[in-house]
């Protein structure tokens, strides 16, 4: 059972470590830790959301405090997260229906330049508007 | 070769697997829409960065909007549930326990999209300030 337990460890290390590994392998644990990270953030957000039940009082409270500089960068990294992972989902979604395959690796580069040039004029606009 | 991405997620050709690939990746082109949408609606065309009560009743409460909230709430639901049920499989686990974890994280997703519902309706039908 130890020796099935740290496989699966390994299995999971495995895909998180990405040191001296190829772009897919980037790509690969990029995907994966961007979705991770929305799914604990899609649960932050229906708790969230349970405010907005409790009327306008509670909820323009909420408002006030996301409108705080810390909330605010925590914005950025969520706009980053849905850039990377979306952008990168869906060339993983062409690729996996033999589309681009040749070219995935350039296209994964051009995407990923992509969703950080969108972080920054997105992340931009969520902080000066 | 050499120019691929040799460790990308490859698409399953066969059985839960596949099935389970094919509908994360509907749901994910669904998303680009339905989530830009959303994050759009809420976050960028409004003062401020964030609704407050009265826009968002009002938001919700338009004809064609509610379903599409309601389709997002959906679609992100399953797309995210499919995408830990794929993290989980890759462990190498045993057909039992891939079993079990699919029950789990569908039940998982039904109380989810049921919570959403309930606040969906709450928000909606809340009384009018006096």
């Amino acid at each position: 059972m130890a020796v099935l337990r740290d496989s699966k460890l390994k299995r999971i290390l495995q895909w998180g470590d990405v040191r001296r590994r190829k772009p897919g392998m980037w790509a690969y644990a990029l995907n994966r830790v961007t979705g991770l990270g929305l799914v604990v953030y899609l649960y932050l957000h229906l708790v969230v959301l349970s405010w907005l039940a409790q009327g306008p009082e509670a909820w323009e409270a909420f408002v006030a405090l996301a409108k705080t500089p810390p909330f605010l960068a925590l914005d950025v990294v969520l706009l980053a997260g849905l850039l990377i992972h979306g952008l990168n989902g869906l060339r993983v979604t062409l690729n996996g229906f033999g589309i681009g395959v040749r070219a995935q690796k350039p296209l994964f580069i051009a995407l990923m330049v992509i969703a950080a040039v969108a972080s920054i004029v997105g992340g931009a606009a969520i902080f000066f508007q | 070769m050499e120019n691929t991405l040799s460790n990308t997620a490859a698409r399953p050709q066969t059985g839960a697997g596949s099935f389970g690939w094919l509908w994360q990746a509907i749901t994910g082109v669904g998303l680009v829409i339905l989530a830009g949408l959303h994050v759009t609606a809420h976050h960028y065309v409004v003062e401020g960065g964030l609704r407050d009560f009265q826009q968002v009743q009002a938001y919700l409460r338009h004809p064609v909007i509610l379903p599409l909230e309601v389709l997002f709430l959906i679609t992100v639901t399953a797309h995210a549930l499919l995408g830990v049920r794929a993290i989980l499989f890759d462990l190498g686990l045993s057909d039992n326990a891939e079993k079990r974890i699919t029950q789990a994280l569908t039940v998982i997703g039904a109380l989810t999209v049921g919570y959403g519902l309930w606040l969906t309706w709450t928000i909606v039908t809340y009384p009018a300030a006096p």
